[in-house]
């Protein structure tokens, strides 16, 4: 139930147009890239959702993170601005709970946006390539892949901006993660743990191991996730 | 009030709000995969002829121009906006004899001394990087301060227009989310821009598009792009001064309501 | 019986000490007024009990319950407005009053009920970034008294208000106790708003409680140690700046 307050808190936000708007922005990557590059893609090996993965997801998942960015700074920004915060402290309420609340509704909005994205690659697909009978099946396999992987980095840019105030800060911060991720190399398994460099990796043409891999990373990233918000809270609190 | 002490007014409402932190930590991030990766340079250097020394420097500003100094910009912008907005700051400007365009300029002067800034902290970083580089790889990374500005100085100068469309975006678009949101997205597509023939219509792509361009100067077996500067020029100017004009138009309309 | 009591209460910030172990006696069912001047220590001791600030030392109990051990159990008894009204801008005065009032469990009436109590239900559709800084009070007001709680905070709740909402608000806490059975905890820089609603008056300087009791009581004080009791803002100043004198004297 309470998941809904948070809902109920981003009215007038301009969070439901975003999500759609950045949602098919990203959908179009691969439309228009395709539409521009159809003879290369179309000379390329293997099935059209890894080819076109393979052309397009950089750009997607970059849009994704700078999504993930901006709304989680600005979901605590609606609770510093006019000192919410402060209300909501003074309530029966857990701060660990408000923190989860959020992190489950920019999950829902990570699973709306993603949705419109696999709906554009599988528009591509049926578009421009060969028919291929399993092309929904697969491309719910890859957004459930990539939601999968942005988990941890919905987490800790949630934590991040949390801990700061001012919306500029978290952004900044938000702005350097997403910076790093882009000059980690994908295929060293050890960097691309970092939880802002996941959301680049690809689920087609992955052999199960480094998927099996993948899950436990963004398990554990989870886990410590979450025991360093509970710790936050904990400390600011002591130290208010 | 004159221009300059307008300036120095607008510059005391961002003391310890941090930017100046965020703004290094942003230099010294961009600096550290190519300390990291710094043999990388000879490798290039035996693909396409550039001496590692340059592709040490032109490497990290290709992430700088492409990515991390629009991102900064943006996060400038809101920074601007909400310390005008947080606290109805903007309502007590607006009530004082101040002319609304010259405050709307006073405060893209400072975002253009944000980035300024950036860059003077990038460049900084940029010889300390050069310095471990230089001595992991037994090798001298370092070049001569003057190429250093020159690269810099270009870096800011083609970004003028970019700047003052973010700056257009936050003044015109008042819910956060959006501004954040187009300025970011925005960015992405500069990598693609870059490769049409229609790059000079799309002021996010000037800066990447410049150091490219320096890159392929610099390497033996690139070739430049032939740039007509005057119609870029004509173009940039253009762009810059409809932002602008826009945005001092804009300012405060939503206070004064 | 007392609901609220404190012992050697202490909070420091640095080498800055806001209060400095006040032993504070709340009645049930009363309405005490927290008097002080500006940067007294009384919005920090309200914080301390709200756990917005944790006591540098002493300890107090809200309701025969300690914190920081019943935390929970505190907040759930307890309204409050702190400082200055805390709201989400982008939300209707109604919006942000269902908000607290999910939190806190209550049914739906209760949000009509608060906006009624503080005077709001004409406004109740309206931005609250848009109210006026007397509406923006009210809210906070009305997200406090949400619920009939049976322990109230209220930091300068008048602050901001016309003379018509001040007297009203005035009015409202005063009946406070015989209507919702509450006790009220109201601070104040200004003896004379205190004197009209308050049954006990804490008198704090500089983090120090110069004196606590009924408002006779603090006559009889005053008349003994020669201060003017004719005049209660002219007994209130002439107490602090007394209080202030020895305190740079024993500097």
């Amino acid at each position: 139930m309470s998941g809904f307050l948070e809902l109920e808190k981003i009215k007038r936000t301009g969070f439901w147009p975003a999500v759609f708007g950045g949602g098919i922005l990203a959908a179009l990557v691969p439309v228009i890239n395709t539409a521009v590059r159809e003879e290369v893609f179309l000379q390329q090996d293997g099935s059209a959702l890894e080819i076109l993965m393979n052309e397009n997801w950089q750009m997607m998942a970059m849009l994704n993170l700078f999504f993930l960015v901006a709304s989680a700074c600005l979901l605590y920004h609606t609770e510093y601005a006019d000192n919410a915060i402060q209300r909501m402290c003074t309530l029966p309420q857990k701060e660990n709970k408000m923190f989860l609340n959020k992190f489950v509704l920019m999950c829902g909005f990570c699973l709306i946006a993603l949705a419109i994205e696999g709906a554009g690659l599988i528009f591509s697909a049926v578009r421009w390539f060969p028919a291929d009978e399993k092309i929904l099946w697969n491309g719910v396999l890859n957004m459930g892949y990539a939601f999968v992987l942005l988990l941890p980095g919905t987490l800790f840019m949630l934590l991040i901006s949390a801990a700061c105030k001012n919306m500029w800060i978290s952004l900044g911060i938000g702005v350097i993660c997403v910076f790093t991720a882009t000059m980690l190399p994908a295929d060293h398994f050890i960097l691309s743990l970092f939880p802002f460099a996941m959301p680049f990796q690809i689920f087609a043409g992955t052999v199960p191991a480094v998927l099996k891999n993948y899950w436990i990373a963004v398990g554990a990233e989870c886990a410590i996730g979450c025991f360093a918000a509970v710790i936050f809270f904990k400390v600011r609190r002591l130290f208010s | 009030m004159n221009f300059i002490s307008l300036l120095e007014v607008e510059l005391k409402k961002i003391r310890r709000s941090g930017i100046f932190i965020i703004l290094f930590a942003a230099a010294v991030f961009m600096w550290i995969p190519a300390i990291f990766h710094g043999d990388v340079n000879f490798k290039t250097q035996a693909d396409i002829g550039i001496a590692p020394e340059y592709n040490f420097l032109i490497q990290g500003f290709m992430g700088l121009a492409w990515f991390m100094f629009p991102a900064c910009m943006v996060v400038c912008t809101v920074l601007i906006c909400q310390t005008e907005r947080g606290n109805h700051g903007m309502l007590k400007m607006l009530s004082l004899p101040i002319k609304t365009g010259k405050l709307c300029l006073a405060k893209f002067a400072v975002l253009l001394a944000l980035g300024a800034c950036f860059l003077f902290f990038a460049a900084v970083v940029y010889f300390i990087s050069a310095g471990i580089v230089s001595k992991t790889q037994s090798y001298d990374f370092m070049l001569s301060p003057i190429f250093v500005l020159k690269e810099t100085g270009l870096i800011f100068l083609t970004s003028i227009p970019m700047v003052a469309f973010f700056w257009l975006l936050s003044v015109c678009i008042r819910t956060p989310i959006f501004a954040m949101g187009v300025g970011f997205a925005s960015i992405v597509p500069s990598v693609l821009m870059i490769n049409t023939k229609f790059w000079f219509v799309y002021p996010m792509a000037y800066p990447f598009f410049a150091v490219t361009n320096e890159y392929a100067k610099l390497a033996e077996s690139m070739t430049p792009k032939r740039i007509d500067d005057v119609l870029w020029g004509s173009i940039a100017l253009f762009v810059t001064l409809i932002c602008v004009f826009v945005s001092c138009f804009c300012f405060g309309q939503g206070e004064r309501r | 019986m007392n609901i609220i009591e404190t012992k050697n209460l202490r909070k420091t910030y640095g080498d800055f000490t806001a209060v400095d172990g006040i032993n504070l006696h709340i009645k049930q069912g009363s309405v005490y007024g927290f008097l002080g001047p500006n940067g007294a220590g009384k919005s920090t001791t309200m914080k301390m009990f709200l756990g917005l600030a944790k006591p540098t030392e002493g300890t107090f109990l809200i309701d025969g319950k300690k914190f920081p051990k019943n935390r929970m159990e505190i907040l759930k008894e307890v309204g409050s407005f702190i400082e200055a009204p805390a709201f989400y801008g982008n939300l209707t005065g109604e919006e942000n009053l269902d908000i607290v009032r999910k939190i806190l469990g209550l049914p739906k009436y209760s949000v009509e009920e608060a906006l009624d109590l503080v005077g709001l239900t004409q406004y109740k559709g309206r931005l609250a970034r848009k109210y006026s800084l007397g509406m923006k009070q009210r809210l906070g007001l009305a997200s406090a008294l949400i619920g009939k709680p049976p322990i109230l905070f209220l930091d300068e709740p008048t602050n901001g208000l016309d003379p018509v909402g001040i007297h009203e608000i005035r009015t409202l806490i005063r009946s406070l106790p015989e209507k919702f059975n509450c006790t009220v905890l109201v601070s104040s820089h200004l003896l004379s708003e205190i004197e009209l609603m308050a049954d006990d008056i804490g008198i704090l300087n500089h983090g120090h409680l110069l004196f606590e009791g009924t408002l006779e009581e603090l006559k009889n004080a005053a008349r003994l140690k020669g201060f003017p009791t004719e005049n209660l803002e002219d007994m209130f100043l002439a107490m602090i700046a007394v209080d202030n004198e020895q305190r740079g004297s024993r500097k």
